[in-house]
């Protein structure tokens, strides 16, 4: 059975499988992968880009497609005409001519590729030095210290003197300028349509300029191996328009004030839970209680956590159940989460997550 | 000038005479002491192939997770333990044994020699690396496999971040970096020193010539990343600050420490890929290598170079313009060399008379595979682009292409194509056959797509992912492929147990090949030559069969030579180093209890073992 299976297979792999007759086909798959690499529209797509970040990249990468595309075709037609042309005739038992090599061959195909990499070069060095310009002093920069933590973001806005985590609002247009840093291990910050990712280092600062040039809501997350949870450290960018209801000084506006006082009797309940039961030692509520001091496991400003749209990092979308869900227990939501489980009642979870999502 | 003029087959060699046989011993004892070269390179490979197959199980078991969306399969740790096990298994533990495999039993006898310069130390270099690969994998026992990624960045792996798994991991890689140092002048002493008469540097064949080149990479790679090992030691054990940020030490320090050792040794995994291929490709175009020292001096060139690119991984630490443009430009003159031998490949192709068996499929496959990731790497060099495509899925493509498609192919054809040298029987053709079309396909499949994934923002190492990025219809492909490469691996491994077995008998030279390892038996005898071959060109054997006035004569006296004998010491030697290192471990999880006692008693061991052995007769 065995034998008759190998026979049949070394049949068919002589012929309908054989080199020659699959170079044949190679042409067409080339153009279909090569089809396969262009931009297709998806959420976190590098090729459409909205920041001048992303933009140069995306000019690169079309850049090199491009070369590379040429290269790659120049040497599997090579290898499909090789192969097609000199596989060994049956019968054919003469030795082909026994040439050690060709000079002239040698030096241009030394000398070509040489020419090309110094074009790239001088184009690439461009490009280095163009996205590593810092911001003119007299324009408007929205300068924001972000701080990769295990495993969510905090962003402190400078000049604005507000503090979110995880979702990070700027506008359309505007210079940003991000100091990123890090409370632990080395993060990555990355929102890929706006721009590529620079690490956050403990004990450094480096910056990260860019503009985003296009109104709307991007989606990217850590890029460095961080921990066990280094998959949940989601990261939300909203970039807000200059002007109308929605515009980024409106939101500003919003988030400077303190924390909203409960209303209903629930939310004055979790209030108490918040204040009794020791979240207060590692998250701030202006208005409520303000840390003075922040460590590794120190949690997100809360003062305005109402008004964000997901929480823990873009893990879960901010609603009470879900609020309730995460403070009962969250390592269950996210592995290894350096937030305390204060083993809350029922009843006190709920009561947290109603005042808490009140918080907008 | 097709008819062979002489016949390897019957080159007769007079009686040897005054020859000291190497006397050896028989079953386990024979492989636990010898210290013929042929023998620690079938060990070697052994080893490499069986962590082959333990890394490619990590990497099945993590495709599982990553198959579907918002998987529960594996949690983060348990992931990011088998990510950081298949990269270190697969680097340290698979492809760089089964390459020193090739070096071991192929360098002594493409140049001519009857064993390596120093026979003993090769056989230590091979127990400490066993040791090391021990060590490592003990971790999954002991606490946990580590999970910092196979970069180990700190301060990730530092005591108050990465568990128990990373002291296995930094402790078993310094066993195995002792033992590449080790090898490394071995091969460098037995390749400059140990040539046959005739047989010039220009004369010796590309592979030799590529592990030369890596032989230097290793001897001066190992060390800088050696020392981030023993720092990062230091930290764990002793509390030491060297990557410590709160009190003053750099984690960019191991970065720079590990990627100048890192850069190097992907030539280390890539270049005997090309030596093989390089050797391939001639036999089965029945001509000579086109462009033969332009395909070496590229090899050396790449082998410099790659010394002076390493902070091209590290793009998006913030080095600031002019360290991103110095090693952008540098990266990209690496596409020069690699170039070079690519077009001199095609060109040993065109004008032959081309036949495809396994060895031959997979090097010529090996010439676009390798492109592909050679292409990608070009982009990283551009480091405005870079910085999109650094840690994402991209690069993970990008290095599969040069480490999958470029170096374990190359070292499949080569075991298929020295597989009867070494056991004197011919693999399956069509297993073989089967093996390749099946792997190719599966090694696509995974790979190519996930250029697109990470042109879509998938970053690597990410234990899940949720539905709405959309990532689910690429990822599932790569769970299938890597199943299609597992069986295809699988079908490998039953061709060479069953080959090995009721393999068609070989003979000398069933490829009609030009090179010395050809003209001895298969396999080949303890003394390698019944006697030493004057060369006459870099083809001697070639030239033997079919040159009128090349051939390769025997002297009509027989020469006398000395082979060493089978020792104990090299074993015992690293069974020593080794229990230092574990007696180091086992006093970092239980301290204050004087188990660093058994360290100091190795470290004695070890003396005593290195002075029995050096004053052991050979
Ligand atoms: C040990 C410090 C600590 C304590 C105590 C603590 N938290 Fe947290 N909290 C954190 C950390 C750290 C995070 C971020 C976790 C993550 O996203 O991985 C967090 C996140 C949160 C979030 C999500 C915020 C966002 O924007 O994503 C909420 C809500 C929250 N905590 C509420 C509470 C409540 C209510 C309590 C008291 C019952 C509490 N926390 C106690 C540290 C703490
Ligand atoms: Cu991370
Ligand atoms: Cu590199």
């Amino acid at each position: 059975m065995f034998r008759n299976f190998t026979n049949k297979l070394s049949g068919w792999l002589k012929t309908a499988a054989s080199p020659r007759n699959l170079a044949l086909l190679a042409p067409m798959a080339l153009a279909l992968l090569l089809s396969a690499c262009g931009g297709d529209g998806h959420p976190r797509d590098t090729l459409n880009p909205a920041g001048d970040g992303a933009e140069v990249s995306a000019w690169f990468y079309w850049l090199y497609l491009i070369l590379d595309s040429v290269i790659f075709a120049i040497v599997v037609s090579a290898l499909v005409v090789a192969i097609v042309k000199f596989s060994k005739k049956d019968g054919d038992d003469t030795l082909p001519p026994q040439s050690h090599g060709n000079m002239k061959l040698e030096v241009i195909w030394t000398v070509i590729p040489t020419i090309i990499v110094v074009i790239l070069g001088v184009i690439t060095i461009g490009g280095v030095f163009k996205l590593s310009e810092k911001p003119a002093e007299e324009q408007k920069v929205i300068e924001i210290d972000v701080t990769g933590k295990q495993w969510w973001w905090e962003f402190d806005y400078r000049n604005e003197k507000i503090s979110t985590a995880n979702e990070m609002h700027v506008e359309e247009g505007t210079q940003v300028a991000l100091h990123l840093t890090s409370a632990d291990v080395i993060h990555a910050f990355w929102v890929p349509r706006i721009s590529g990712k620079r690490d956050a280092t403990p004990g450094r600062s480096y910056p990260l300029y860019f503009k985003a040039t296009q109104a709307g809501e991007f989606i990217g997350q850590c890029a460095e191996l961080c921990g066990a949870s280094h998959a949940r450290m989601g990261i939300k960018m909203m970039v807000h328009p200059v002007k109308g209801p929605d515009s980024y000084d409106n939101w500003v506006k919003s988030q400077k004030t303190v924390a909203a006082a409960p209303q209903t009797a629930l939310q004055k309940a979790g209030k108490k839970v918040f204040e009794t039961k020791g979240c207060a030692s590692c998250h701030t509520i202006r208005g409520v209680k303000e840390l003075t001091q922040r460590s590794r496991t120190t949690g997100p400003d809360l003062t305005h956590v109402g008004s964000r749209t997901t929480i823990a990092a873009l893990a879960l979308t901010n609603n009470v159940e879900n609020l309730a869900k995460w403070v009962k227990n969250p390592q269950a939501v996210k592995e290894a989460a350096l937030m305390t489980n204060l083993n809350l009642s029922d009843a006190d979870s709920k009561a947290v997550a109603e005042y808490l999502f009140s918080l907008k | 000038m097709s008819a062979k003029l002489h016949d390897i087959e019957v080159l007769q060699a007079p009686e040897p005479h005054m020859h000291f046989e190497r006397p050896g011993k028989t079953g386990l004892v024979d492989w636990l002491t010898t210290v013929d070269h042929k023998k620690i390179g079938v060990l070697y490979w052994l080893a490499g192939t069986f962590f082959l197959l333990c890394g490619g199980l990590e990497a099945l078991l993590f495709r599982i997770q990553l198959a579907v969306p918002d998987n529960d399969f594996m949690g983060g740790e348990t992931f990011n333990g088998m990510v950081t096990m298949h990269a270190t298994t697969m680097v340290f533990l698979a492809i760089m044994p089964m390459t020193a495999g090739f070096a071991n039993f192929l360098v002594p006898l493409v140049i001519g020699a009857r064993d390596v310069a120093f026979p003993r130390l090769n056989a230590w270099s091979y127990w400490t690396f066993l040791a090391g690969a021990l060590v490592i994998n003990a971790s999954f026992v002991f606490g946990g496999a580590p999970a910092a990624g196979w970069t180990g960045y700190a301060p990730l792996t530092g005591a108050q971040y990465g568990g128990s798994g990373i002291d296995f991991w930094w402790a078993g890689l310094a066993l195995l970096s002792a033992s590449s140092m080790a090898a490394s002048v071995n091969f460098i002493v037995t390749i400059l020193n140990m040539r046959a008469p005739g047989m010039t540097l220009l004369r010796v064949p590309v592979i030799g010539w590529m592990m030369l080149v890596i032989q230097f990479l290793l001897a001066l790679s190992f060390p800088p990343v050696t020392v981030g090992l023993i720092l990062l030691g230091f930290d764990r054990m002793f509390g030491s600050n060297f990557y410590n940020v709160s009190m003053g030490g750099d984690p960019h320090l191991w970065q720079h420490l590990f990627w100048l050792f890192g850069h190097p040794e992907v030539y280390v995994l890539i270049l005997p890929a090309m030596g093989i291929v390089s050797e391939i490709l001639p036999v089965f175009s029945r001509r000579p290598l086109f462009g033969q020292t332009a395909v070496i001096f590229s090899g050396i060139f790449i082998g410099f170079v790659g010394f002076g690119v390493w902070a091209h991984h590290m793009f998006t630490t913030g080095m600031g313009p002019v360290a991103d443009a110095a090693f952008a430009a540098t990266t990209a003159i690496i596409a020069i060399p690699t170039g070079v031998k690519i077009f001199n490949w095609l060109g040993t192709l065109w004008g032959g008379k081309l036949t495809f068996p396994t060895p031959m499929l997979f090097a010529v496959a090996f010439i676009p595979i390798f492109t592909m990731g050679g292409l990608s790497g070009l982009m990283h060099a551009a480091a405005p682009l870079d910085l999109q495509q650094h840690d994402s899925y991209f690069v993970v493509a990008h290095f599969h292409y040069v480490l999958v498609g470029g170096a374990l192919m190359g070292l499949f054809a080569g075991s298929y194509f020295y597989f009867p040298k070494v056991t004197g029987r011919m693999m399956n053709d069509t297993l073989g056959k089967l093996h390749f079309w099946l792997f190719v396909a599966g090694m696509n499949i995974t790979f190519f797509p996930q250029h697109i994934l990470g042109n879509q923002g998938m970053p690597r190492r990410i234990y899940t992912y949720p539905a709405d990025a959309q990532w689910d219809f690429y990822n599932m492909l790569g769970t299938v492929g890597v199943v299609v490469m597992t069986i295809a691996t699988l079908i490998y491994v039953y061709n060479v147990i069953v080959s090995y077995k009721k393999g068609e008998i070989a003979g000398r030279d069933p490829w009609d090949a030009a090179t010395l390892e050809w003209l001895t038996d298969s396999p080949p005898k303890m003394q390698n030559f019944d006697f030493t071959p004057i060369v006459l060109s870099e083809r001697p054997v070639w030239d033997h069969k079919y040159t009128e006035g090349m051939e390769i004569i025997a002297p009509e006296k027989a020469e006398a030579f000395h082979m060493p004998s089978y020792s104990w010491k090299p074993m015992i030697s690293s069974c020593f180093v080794t229990l230092l290192v574990v007696g180091l471990l086992l006093n970092t999880f239980n301290p204050g209890n004087w188990l660093w006692a058994i360290s100091a008693v190795a470290a004695v061991g070890v003396v005593g073992s290195v002075y029995a052995w050096v004053s052991e007769p050979v």
